[in-house]
């Protein structure tokens, strides 16, 4: 990796963080990775592949409600951002497909944590 | 145009059916108003409210109605989804007591992305520090915001940076302290593993500020998902000119490596965690001096925790004055609890100082679980204390937790209700610190080797009142004269649940009784004969062979055999098992 200097971090755009207007977060801290988070993120990449649904999904830490894990944040176009709580492998597929494919949301799933 | 989505949730427990009915009803007003196509009604599972009766979210504009009634629906679908107008008694306006600024990264970046905490505003104030300020400056920032360490002590870190500053040493030490040992405590961990370039950030200016050019992480070895993503991240800050020579261009050298905790809780203790870097037994040594004059190889060196490091990039870049506009008087900014025991959404919140204590377990804890009562709130883990819910209104700062005999400590919070035996829980947290105790100095050592035994006989029915004075006079002593913390605040539990809950204490040993139903050797189980159905679910259950009987004849338990597991008791349909 080459040196960085200060205009690189300076003038860095805060929206790359967001890759692309379509994601998908997996929390895989501990207290996910505890609770399943591992194989949900992994259903997520061969399933997405599999049903041909383009979508960037990522790794990040732990939001906070460690009694809902794993936790799964989903950002769709024309669709509020979405944190998912108690995810499992067939959940995992369901958001692909009702939620990503279909933009609909899931019923019983959805944390609103303050 | 973004779709309309009305959220859906009823706030009160145990109301299950009610929130289909609902569904029903606004299904209905939806498709009558022939908007079943453009709104989508979702149930979910948590709203962020408790107790407060059938609550909607309407997005994109995120009105929060609570309380509704049926004939509400109607209204609701008409005035705020056809005409977006907002209906005023039914508003619900919803403030988040959160506020997150350690955690505002975790779950939010890739933590094994140095590009992603870049792009959230990261290393921008070590440019700062390393371009623009001196080091008198950065302790001068620090000074005005007041951030105190959040390992425990709650020691003003300008000072702890300013005296290390200010030794005349041509090797000085940073040391990031991730031991963290606390039972039910993993506000570091999470920290380390969701955000691990914030720590660094926060060292390398700490690094910077006080002439140092090494660093080390200690970090507990049951950890291997934050050493593996520290490791990653000090690699690629490397690879980026983040750490080494010349960083930034400037003239400034640092560096930063591991070393492991190896699963003692003293290794947290500052002095025993540089005897364990340097490679020796990790007991403490006597303070002074203190690490800031003579610490790690003899040289000066700053101990700070995780937390305390985590903030300080936002803080420089910020400005002290901002860090300090939340907060009491005497502790500014936020602080983490790991909020667990019996409430109801356990896990990491962030809060600002001065925040209720009511306000944490209720409003973003959601309660209690079950609906039963609260009896106290734990905090500071081994070395803290309870607090009895007459109290569940103090703001929590540093000043208030220790007026009330506990402390704040590094972040434990642990809900305790009708069903905890204070006796008990004083009992684990002494037995967590006497298998701790490093034997090095007689008080702790003695000390709490005795307290366990008092407090073992008075749960177990043998105590004296007697015992209540002995167990005052032993935690006085561990006080006043053991070496390091641990001993000196070993005896705390013991101590507040006395001062709060002597009652609970005198029952144990005038009266033989647990009135929690914790402590073994004063309860026993029975069947109530009129109550037994005889159904022998409790027979089959029991792991112990201790209940005889039939179907026709009924059951009943054998004193002698039962081992008081309780698993009878869980299992009877019709409440005939009774615990006394
Ligand atoms: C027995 C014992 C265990 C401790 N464990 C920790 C720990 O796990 N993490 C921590 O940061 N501080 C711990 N401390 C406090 C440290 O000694 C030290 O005060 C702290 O790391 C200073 O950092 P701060 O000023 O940033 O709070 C412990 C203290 C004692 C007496």
């Amino acid at each position: 990796m080459k040196k960085l200097t200060k205009e690189d971090i300076m003038n860095v755009d805060p929206l790359k963080k967001d890759l692309g207007k379509s994601w998908i977060k997996v929390g895989m801290s501990t207290c996910g990775v505890a609770a399943g988070a591992d194989e949900v993120y992994s259903t997520l990449i061969e399933e997405s592949k599999k049903r041909n649904i383009e979508i960037d999904i990522r790794k990040c830490g732990c939001q906070g409600a460690c009694s809902v894990e794993p936790l799964v944040e989903v950002n769709v176009e024309g669709l509020p951002k979405v944190l998912y709580g108690r995810v499992t492998k067939d959940v995992a597929i369901t958001i692909l497909e009702r939620h990503v494919r279909n933009k609909k949301l899931l019923h019983d799933y959805i944390f609103e944590i303050n | 145009m973004q779709k309309k989505i009305i959220y859906l949730r009823d706030t009160d427990s145990a109301q299950q059916d009610r929130i289909n009915d609902f569904y029903t009803l606004f299904s209905n007003e939806l498709r009558d108003a022939n908007l079943q196509e453009p709104v989508q009604l979702v149930k979910i599972a948590d709203i962020g409210l408790y107790e407060k009766g059938i609550t909607v979210k309407i997005l994109p504009e995120n009105i929060v109605y609570s309380g509704i009634k049926n004939t509400d629906v109607k209204r609701i679908v008409e005035e705020t989804i056809k005409g977006n107008k907002i209906i005023k008694e039914l508003l619900y306006e919803k403030k988040s007591k959160q506020m997150r600024a350690v955690l505002k990264n975790c779950g939010y970046i890739d933590p094994e992305s140095l590009e992603d905490y870049i792009a959230a505003g990261g290393y921008k104030a070590l440019i700062k520090v390393l371009l623009e300020m001196k080091p008198e400056n950065v302790v001068e920032e620090l000074k005005k915001s007041g951030l105190r360490g959040r390992g425990g002590a709650g020691y003003p870190t300008w000072m702890k940076w300013n005296f290390a500053r200010g030794m005349n040493s041509p090797e000085k030490y940073v040391i990031c302290n991730g031991d963290e040992g606390d039972p039910g405590a993993y506000m570091d961990r999470s920290v380390l593993e969701g955000d691990p370039h914030s720590v660094l950030e926060g060292m390398i200016i700490a690094g910077y500020t006080i002439g140092s050019s090494k660093g080390y992480f200690y970090i507990r070895a049951e950890y291997p998902l934050a050493v593996e993503r520290v490791q990653k991240a000090i690699d690629q800050a490397v690879s980026a000119g983040l750490l080494g020579n010349n960083i930034l261009g400037s003239n400034f050298n640092f560096e930063l490596e591991i070393r492991l905790g190896a699963g003692a809780f003293v290794c947290g203790e500052e002095t025993a965690l540089i005897a364990s870097i340097e490679g020796k037994r990790g007991t403490p040594h006597p303070r002074p001096p203190y690490p800031s004059v003579k610490g790690l190889w003899g040289k000066p060196t700053i101990i700070n925790n995780v937390e305390t490091l985590a903030n300080i990039p936002k803080l420089i870049a910020g400005g002290g004055a901002k860090f300090a506009s939340v907060g009491t008087e005497k502790s500014k900014g936020t602080k983490v609890f790991a909020l667990t025991g019996k409430v109801k959404n356990s896990g990491l919140v962030e809060v600002p100082m001065g925040i209720t204590l009511r306000e944490i377990i209720f409003d973003i804890g959601g309660g209690i679980l079950n609906n039963r009562a609260i009896k106290a709130v734990q905090t500071g883990g081994p070395s803290g204390g309870v607090i009895p819910q007459e109290f569940l209104d103090t703001p929590v700062d540093y000043e208030n937790l220790s007026k009330l005999g506990s402390i704040m400590g590094s972040g434990g919070m642990i809900a305790i209700d009708e069903t905890d035996c204070l006796v008990d829980l004083a009992k684990f947290y002494l037995k967590f610190c006497v298998d701790e105790s490093c034997g090095k100095c007689a008080p702790c050592r003695l000390g709490g080797y005795q307290l366990l035994r008092i407090l073992e006989k008075i749960s177990e029915g043998n105590g004296e009142l007697e015992d209540l004075n002995k167990l005052k006079k032993i935690s006085y002593a561990m006080q006043k004269a053991s070496l390091c913390g641990l001993g000196q605040s070993a005896s705390n539990p013991v101590f507040s649940t006395i001062r709060y809950f002597e009652d609970e204490y005198k029952k144990h040993i005038v009266e033989k009784k647990c009135q929690a139903g914790k402590c073994k050797a004063l309860i026993y189980f029975k069947i109530h004969p009129q109550k037994c159905k005889k159904c022998g679910l409790c027979m089959k259950n029991c792991p112990s062979s201790a209940i005889l009987g039939s179907r026709e004849a009924g059951y009943v338990i054998d004193p002698q055999k039962c081992i008081k597991c309780g698993v009878c008791f869980d299992v009877c349909k019709f409440k005939a098992v009774m615990k006394e």
